[in-house]
Formats: structure tokens, C-alpha cells, sequence
């Protein structure tokens, strides 16, 4: 079965630190590219929530400097792509690079026994091109009109030229049409990986949740990133060809908008379960490990999983439903948007019954972990309103959509991109973290953002649109001045307990703690190997011979004196009693 | 038989870049989908199609175009099979056959634009009959042009000698890409000329 061969180590600078064709090197890369314009989104954050607390006055320290013609006020032009662009990058330039582009390049080939991705050359290239979406974005910000002004679902008639006729929105298009080809790339080798360089023994049924997680969400990628980009590509004719697909009304064209709310739907709906599902695989396994008990049902996790990556195919028009769309097939879309939470509440009681009575090790990770648990039940509960029709009319466009989807997507996948990071950084830097700074970052962070995300609901609930540049302008609006002051308050806390990460990352990365081998006594594949791995991962290719989640068998106890086992550990004289097993594995791989 | 035999992905790695490449076709295969969803909604939402004073498309030359990508097709695996019955000769013939077959598709291509243009079918003020005609051919079309690129870039390697039976995988899956091309085109064609 040693059919991967090890590559020696290049020795050139570029090879080596640039253009990089070693996964785990890429991983790096796309956690620095994330986190910096993860810092960037989360700066546009604050700029709304200062113009929500206090609309026209004067934005603190950096004001003047940003904006010196209004005098350092966020202007209503300013306002636009201010929101526009946290979305925007928060969502591609954030989340997927951290979530995907890190994790599901540092943990699928060492979680599964392999040497590398299929096709390293092509991993190298993708993040490359990502970094050229990235930078298309800064420049855009230096466009006269400046950066994308359309919201971040870029809908037209606002997105065409009529609406934001600088060429910053079209670059922005563009750049999503890149970023795009680059999560293609990236989708096309982590579904290849999984298919192809299991190791011997290492069955589908075996995978790490997180790789399953990974797997599925690469999947849903290649599907579904291209229709986002067909959709680009369409707005791009439009604003520089002079096509008229959603020019339409007093713009003089026969085009229709709704067409775009389509398209970009059909894409944005998989996307969400894009950027959850790696989420639900990482708490999944994060659980397990912590809780020192096997995943509960594991199985019944990755058909939920499963199961949720066929549906959210065919749940988009939930996001539609006030678009005047016939009632027949709104009650379809809301039909299969209910039936989705019925594997996502498979896979949440699961999680709860994992850590019942577990041996629960609060450690950061695990804590992060656990966080998610809570922000995602918050998230998904209050999205069984939105998916109801006769209560999302209601709901609509409100701040509770903004609150609803900040504790899934912003929320809960970012927890779980920190749970991720605490959780495998001594494995890729070889340093430990500390754990002092790590909990401060998740109690100062877990309350925050409970109360910012809640008090979006509440003003949504109330009545606030979302995206208003001055809501007191609304009589109605009026007494939620208080409510808004206290949620940007919390808000700024949010924003300020980032730099107990922020120093925490950058003093383990340079001076932390050397680490062990396998600091957290799991038994995964890649904790076999140095903190950090060697350049071709490993020495032999492992055989694998069980699951992810052996804690707590007390026969191991008794034989070993410890909780846990390796995928790869033959129980000494449990090998006659276990014979069927190898010769399963050898089937499957 | 024993050309299925041989038409058979070499080996672990081979079978491995050829999976890539579907996984990759797919998603491109999506793509073109948006597109031809976009082709129906817009057409669905129009009371008459084509709309009235609209130019009548043409039929022969772009059938003929369709036979003419179809015969590339087949010389273009003509060539693959050659290859790996270890005829690797006759592999820069059958390149520069298809390449010449991919170059007269898009001239015949061009020539269709010229002459609709002419009888007053544009890009910009077509209305959305146009930009929904253009927008799914020039979008086609790019793709053959990269085709040609490749087509090109494949003839210099199989003259240098660069391909043999047993290294055969690149030429593999260039044949892919130029098949999805090929078939893209006879749903664009059997969407846009005939339905």
C-alpha cells in the first residue's frame, strides 16, 4: 500500500516559504490571510455599530484620518460600503479562509494518514489566487465612489450601474468570482483527498467528525460556489457589457431582478451550511475528546450531516419568500426548511448527549467548543421563525435577521474556528498556548457576543429594518436608542477582548510553551506524529485499526492504565479476538 | 475488448488526477447550469419568444458547427487511443487535426456573431433576447479558445516527445475538458437554435 511517495523537503527560499506546496505550510498561510481580514471586517463592525449608538457624530481616533472630508462622520455613502463590506468580508475573506482554508488544509491529510493533498501544486495555487481575490478587494477600497456600496448580497437593481456606478462594486464582483476559482481549487482537492488517500483501514465510518465536516462542506463548495460565480459573471455583463439581465424598470431594460435573488440563493443557502458544517465536525470531535467519552452516535452524526448537505440544496427560497413568489412554492421551501432542523437537532442532541455525564476537561478548546453548543442552539432556534412563512413576513429585513444569522454564521463558526485554533495550534507551531489569556478571550467573548447578537433580536423584533443609516429618524424607532447604545457598548467590549487572542497568538507563536507530541491525550492520527509534523507527515503510512473516539474503555484502562487509544493501537491481547477487524479495514481502504 | 482494455485509467495516480478532473467538470458543469437556469427564467418570464423584431436565428451553420465539435471530439480521442497503444507518432497528427476542427468552430462562430449583428441582433441594445443569446455563446466560446490553448500547448509536448503510453494522463485529461466543452455545446445548441 505505499503508494505515496515522500517528497524531500525544497530548500529553495520560494519554494519553501512563498509559494509552498506543503499542506500544512498553506494552512498557515490561509490562518494569517484570514485572521488580518478577520481584524479588517471586525473594524467595519465597529465603524456600524458607532453609527448606530451615536449616528453623526464623529468617529473616535481613526475618524479624521479615514474620512476627512465629512470631518471624520460616517457618511450615508461611507455607511453603505462600510456595511457592505463587513459582510462581504467577513463571509470570503474571513471565515472561509480560517474555517476551510486553514483547518481543512492542516486537518484533512493528517487526520485521514495521508502525506499531502492530491494535488499540491493546485492546494499552492489556490491560496495564491485567494490572495489576488483579497488584494482586488483592498483596491477597491481606493476606487473613486470607493468599495462595494450594494449590501453584501449585492441584489440588484442597487448592485448595477444605476445604483453604484463606481468601479469598486464591480472589482468586488470580480473578487468574488476569483475567491471563488480559489475555493474551487481547494474543493477540488480536499473531495479528491478523502476519496483517494485514506489510509489503509481508515473507512469512511472511521473519519474524524471534522473530516467528515470538511469533506462535506468541499462537496457543497464545488457545487455551489459556481452558481455565485455565474451570478457574478451575469452582473459583471451588466455593469460592463451592457447586457440587461436585471436592468429593469425606469433603467429602461427588460431584465429582472429577481433572477439575481435566484441564482444567488442557490448558492447562498449550501453556503451557510459551508461555513457550519466544518463547525458542527470540529465541536463534534472536540466534544468527544473532552468529555472522554466516545461521540454519541456517531454514525447518526454523519448521516445528519449527510443528510443536511442534500437538503440545504433545495431550501433557498425561504430567503425569498416576500419576493411575491408563488404561494405553492413558498410552502415547498418552508416545508424542507423545518425538515433541515430535523438532522441539525439530530446532531445537537447528540452533542448534549456526548458530554452527559462525561469526564468534562474545561480546557480552552473545550470551552470554545461548548460555546458553540450555546450560540448555534440560540442561532438555530431563532431561525425556525424566519423559515415559517407566515412569521417571516413579519421578520423580514428586520434586525433579527441580522441577529438570527450572526449567531450561526458569525457566532458560531467563528467559535469554532478559535475552538479549532486553541485546539490545534501546538500541533502546528509546536508551541502551547496560554491557557490563562485563552479563557479570559472566551467568558469576555461568550458574554459579549450573547448580549450584541440578543440585542439585534430584540430591536429586530421591535420593528428595527436592518442596514438603516440613522433609525431615530423613525419616530417608531425612537425608544430603541438606548437598546442600540447598550448592544454597540457591548459590541466595543467584543471587539476590545480580541486582543487578549491577539497577544496571546502572536507571544505562543514566538515564544510559547514548547509542546508535546499529543498535549490533549487524543487519539487521532495527527497526534502521532512531532509537534510540528514533519514535511511529509508521516514516516510510515499509518493502519487503522478503529474509530476517532476510544475514551473511557475500561479494558484499556485495566491493560494500559490510560482513558484513551490511537486509531492505529493493536490491543495486545485483544489482536485474536479483533482478527475481523484488519481484514474490514483492508477492504475499505 | 482489447482497446476498452487499454482505454482504461493507468494506475493509482492516473485514476486519481482523472477524479480531480470530474470533480472539477462538475463544478464547471454547474456553472454553465446558472447559466441555462438564468437562459430559462428569463425565457419563461417573457410573453413571447423570441420577442417580436427580433432577427430569426440561423440553423445550418450552427449545426454544422455542432458536427464540426463533435468530429473534434472524436479525433481528439482518436489521438488519446493512439497514444496509448504505444503509436505516439500519430499523436501530434490527430492534435493538430482537432485543433484545426476547435479553430473552425469559433471562425464559424464568429461569422454567426458578424451576420446577426448585421440583421440587427446586438449585445447591448438586443434587449434581454441578446444578452441571453451572447452572454451563453461568447461564454462558450471562451472556453474552446482556452481549449485551442491547451490544444496547442499539448501538440508542442506530444512533438517533443514529451507523452508515451505510460505517461499518458495529462494528454487524459485535456480530452476530458475538450469532451465537456463539446457536450456544453450541444446543449447550448439544442437551447438556443432549436427549442
Amino acid at each position: 500500500m505505499e503508494l505515496q511517495h515522500i517528497h524531500p523537503e525544497p530548500t529553495s527560499f520560494l519554494k519553501r516559504y512563498v509559494f509552498s506546496e506543503d499542506h500544512k505550510y498553506i494552512a498557515k498561510q490561509f490562518i494569517w490571510a484570514g485572521l488580518l481580514f478577520l481584524l479588517f471586517g471586525g473594524i467595519l463592525a465597529m465603524a456600524i455599530r458607532w453609527q448606530w449608538a451615536y449616528p453623526g457624530r464623529e468617529v473616535p481616533a481613526v475618524g479624521k484620518l479615514l474620512l476627512p472630508r465629512s470631518g471624520g462622520v460616517i457618511t450615508p455613502a461611507a455607511y453603505q460600503t462600510v456595511f457592505t463590506m463587513h459582510g462581504l468580508i467577513m463571509i470570503f475573506f474571513a471565515i472561509t479562509p480560517l474555517l476551510i482554508g486553514a483547518f481543512g488544509n492542516y486537518c484533512i491529510p493528517l487526520m485521514i494518514g495521508a502525506r499531502d493533498m492530491a494535488f499540491p501544486k493546485l492546494n499552492m495555487l489556490s491560496f495564491w489566487v485567494f490572495v489576488l481575490s483579497q488584494l482586488m478587494v483592498l483596491v477597491s477600497f481606493g476606487m473613486q465612489l470607493g468599495s462595494a456600496g450594494a449590501g453584501w448580497t449585492t441584489y440588484p437593481p442597487l448592485s448595477t450601474n444605476v445604483g453604484t456606478p463606481g468601479h469598486g462594486q464591480t472589482l468586488v464582483v470580480g473578487a468574488l468570482f476569483v475567491t471563488g476559482v480559489a475555493t474551487i481549487m481547494g474543493g477540488v482537492n480536499y473531495v479528491t483527498t478523502v476519496i483517494r488517500l485514506r489510509a489503509p483501514g481508515m473507512t469512511y465510518m472511521r473519519m474524524p467528525l471534522t473530516v467528515w465536516g470538511l469533506w462535506l462542506t468541499a462537496i457543497l463548495n464545488v457545487l455551489f460556489v459556481p452558481v455565485l460565480g455565474s451570478a457574478g459573471l451575469l452582473l459583471i455583463f451588466d455593469r460592463s457589457f451592457g447586457t440587461e439581465f436585471f436592468i429593469t424598470g425606469a433603467a429602461g431594460g427588460k431584465g429582472d431582478p429577481i433572477l439575481f435573488q435566484h441564482l444567488f440563493w442557490i448558492f447562498g443557502h449550501p453556503e451557510v451550511y459551508i461555513l457550519i458544517l466544518p463547525a458542527w465536525g470540529i465541536v463534534s470531535d472536540l466534544l468527544s475528546f473532552f468529555a472522554r467519552k466516545p461521540a454519541y452516535w456517531y454514525k447518526g452524526s454523519v448521516y445528519s450531516m449527510v443528510a443536511v448537505t442534500v437538503l440545504s440544496a433545495i431550501v433557498y427560497g425561504h430567503h425569498m419568500f416576500v419576493t411575491g413568489m408563488n404561494p405553492l412554492l413558498g410552502q415547498g421551501f418552508m416545508l424542507f426548511t423545518l425538515i433541515i432542523s430535523v438532522p441539525a437537532e439530530i446532531l445537537f442532541l447528540n452533542w448534549l448527549h456526548t458530554i452527559w455525564k462525561g469526564s468534562i476537561r474545561l480546557t480552552v478548546p473545550m470551552l470554545f467548543a461548548l460555546g458553540m453548543v450555546f450560540v448555534f442552539g440560540l442561532g438555530g432556534l431563532t431561525g425556525i421563525f424566519l423559515g415559517t412563512i407566515s412569521t417571516d413576513l413579519y421578520l423580514h429585513d428586520t434586525m433579527f435577521v441580522v441577529g438570527h444569522f450572526h449567531f450561526t454564521m458569525a457566532a458560531a463558526s467563528f467559535i469554532a474556528s478559535f475552538a479549532a485554533l486553541y485546539f490545534w495550534f501546538p500541533k502546528m507551531f509546536g508551541r502551547e498556548m496560554n491557557e490563562a489569556l485563552g479563557k479570559w478571550h472566551f467568558w469576555t467573548s461568550i458574554i459579549t457576543i450573547t448580549l450584541v447578537f440578543g440585542g439585534q433580536m430584540i430591536a429586530g423584533y421591535s420593528g428595527q429594518q436592518r442596514r438603516l443609516y440613522d433609525p431615530y429618524q423613525y419616530t417608531f424607532l425612537e425608544h430603541l436608542r438606548g437598546l442600540n447604545k447598550a448592544t454597540s457598548h457591548a459590541a466595543f467590549a467584543l471587539g476590545i477582548a480580541q486582543i487578549f487572542f491577539i497577544v496571546n497568538f502572536f507571544q505562543s507563536v514566538f515564544a510559547g510553551k514548547k509542546a508535546e507530541r499529543n498535549p490533549w491525550n487524543v487519539g487521532t492520527l495527527e497526534w502521532e506524529v512531532t509537534s510540528p509534523p514533519p514535511y511529509h507527515n508521516f514516516d510510515v503510512v499509518p493502519t487503522v485499526v478503529r474509530g476517532p473516539h476510544e475514551y473511557a474503555n475500561p479494558e484499556v484502562k485495566k491493560l494500559l492504565g490510560r482513558d484513551w487509544l490511537t486509531q492505529t493501537e493493536v490491543l495486545p491481547e485483544a489482536s485474536a479476538a479483533s482478527e475481523e477487524d484488519p481484514g474490514k479495514a483492508a477492504a475499505g481502504a | 475488448m482489447a482497446s476498452v482494455v487499454a482505454l482504461r485509467p493507468r494506475g493509482r495516480e492516473d485514476f486519481t488526477a482523472s477524479l480531480g478532473m470530474v470533480v472539477f467538470l462538475a463544478s464547471w458543469a454547474m456553472m454553465f447550469s446558472s447559466l441555462f437556469f438564468a437562459y430559462a427564467f428569463v425565457r419563461a418570464r417573457s410573453p413571447v419568444w423570441p420577442p417580436p423584431g427580433v432577427p430569426v436565428l440561423p440553423i445550418g451553420l450552427p449545426a454544422l458547427n455542432t458536427a464540426i465539435l463533435l468530429a473534434s471530439s472524436f479525433t481528439f480521442s482518436r489521438g488519446l487511443a493512439a497514444l496509448r497503444r504505444g503509436e505516439r507518432h500519430a499523436l501530434p497528427g490527430w492534435v493538430a487535426v482537432t485543433f484545426l476542427l476547435g479553430g473552425a468552430f469559433l471562425g464559424l462562430q464568429g461569422h454567426v456573431w458578424l451576420s446577426l449583428g448585421r440583421a440587427g441582433l446586438h449585445l447591448t441594445t438586443g434587449g434581454i433576447y441578446g444578452s441571453a443569446f451572447y452572454a451563453l455563446t461568447v461564454f462558450h466560446a471562451l472556453h474552446v479558445a482556452v481549449g485551442l490553448l491547451i490544444l496547442a500547448w499539448v501538440f508542442v509536448q506530444a512533438l517533443l516527445g514529451k507523452y508515451t503510453e505510460h505517461n499518458q494522463v495529462k494528454v487524459q485529461l485535456c480530452t476530458m475538458f475538450w469532451h465537456f466543452v463539446d457536450v456544453v455545446w450541444i446543449l447550448m445548441f439544442l437551447t438556443l437554435y432549436v427549442l
